[in-house]
């Protein structure tokens, strides 16, 4: 009996233990040789005290530069942003409409919600357009150093613009 | 606000959680997929390598330059481009659902939204780690963080949804102010 148990326990054990292996399997590190050299290169900039590349302080900062830095920005920025939104709907006792009926009737006047619509609409809109910049430049069109600088100037327009029209609304 | 509430959307508040669990699997996968990128100009380099060696016996050289390359970084690459590819078809979806939104507001685009917005967020931050975050353990802890914002943020999403207006109209009221 105690054979019987020990056996179906060790059979349920190991069961668990190759689901677990299914699940894991992918987490094992793949290419082992270029985290090495990876880790060799960071070990090496740490002792040697080099600066992080590209040095902020002493580029000259340009308008792609500027937009790339600021796609990155937008987009963790949002993400924050609906992060605490969803964390908010989760703790806060009252609904949505509530709250929204709150800070309408306090008096800030209507430049209140104008300023927030387009502090919500110009990163949305600038992160998106931007995004169908990365796209095309993903399908390899777009990369001699004047249409980059041509498609910024576009996609800054479109996004005020835009951003404008959708707090005016 | 009861009768804002979405009726009968326990079926696809389910298959939103398990659609979503398979994509964090996937991006999970993915993620170890970014150094074999390094490995491509040295598999490169090596056929060549192999070629002027083995100029006599032309037909074990074509053998020899598919196979050093897929030897070293066969699954790794193809997991970093599966989730690249996977990245860019989500941005599309993310720009298509917002017309959606704005002309079929409801159940079925409040959950996709919810689904896309934080897959779309955790593997942009995911980017944003993997170029600022080093150290083996500080990366762990890193994406540790990261998993839990994400599911946490789904299912704060997923309960406003289900208990609350749903993203489209939460939208819609702001601009209704």
């Amino acid at each position: 009996m105690a054979l019987l148990l020990r056996t179906v326990a060790r059979q349920g054990l190991c069961l668990s233990r190759s689901q677990f292996g299914v699940l894991y399997r992918p987490a094992v590190p793949m290419g082992t040789a270029a985290k090495k050299e990876i880790n060799k290169f960071w070990a090496k900039n740490t002792q040697l005290n080099r600066p992080v590349s590209p040095h902020i302080s002493i580029y000259k900062w340009s308008v792609p530069m500027m937009m790339s830095i600021s796609h990155r920005g937008t987009g963790v920025a949002l993400s924050s942003g609906i992060s605490v939104f969803a964390l908010a709907a989760l703790v806060l006792p009252e609904s949505y409409p509530y709250y929204l009926d709150l800070i309408h009737s306090m008096t800030f006047g209507p430049q209140f919600f104008a300023f927030s619509k387009f502090a919500l609409a110009f990163p949305v809109a600038y992160h998106s357009f931007n995004g169908i910049r990365h796209l095309a430049w993903d399908l390899g069109k777009g990369f001699k150093i004047p249409e980059v600088y041509r498609s910024g100037y576009i996609v800054i327009a479109l996004t005020v613009l835009t951003s404008i029209g959708l707090a005016a609304m | 606000m009861a009768a804002l509430v979405h009726p009968g959307d326990s079926s696809a508040l389910g298959l939103m959680v398990r659609i979503m669990a398979a994509l964090i699997r996937i991006s999970s996968v993915c993620c170890r997929g970014v150094s074999p990128l390094l490995f491509r100009s040295s598999s490169l380099i090596r056929p060549l390598a192999v070629q002027k060696k083995d100029r006599d016996c032309p037909y074990l050289i074509s053998a020899k330059i598919h196979a050093t390359p897929s030897s070293h970084a066969g699954s790794g690459s193809k997991a970093a481009s599966l989730h690249w590819t996977g990245e860019r078809i989500l941005s599309i979806a993310l720009l298509g659902l917002a017309p959606v939104a704005y002309y079929y507001p409801g159940p079925a685009v409040d959950y996709s939204l919810a689904a896309a917005l934080t897959l779309h967020g955790h593997w942009g931050l995911g980017q944003v780690l993997t170029d600022y975050v080093h150290g083996d353990f500080k990366i762990k802890m890193a994406n540790a963080g990261l998993f839990l914002l994400s599911t946490v943020t789904f299912a704060g999403l997923c309960y406003f949804n289900y208990h609350d207006v749903g993203i489209c109209k939460a939208v819609a009221l702001l601009w209704s102010k």
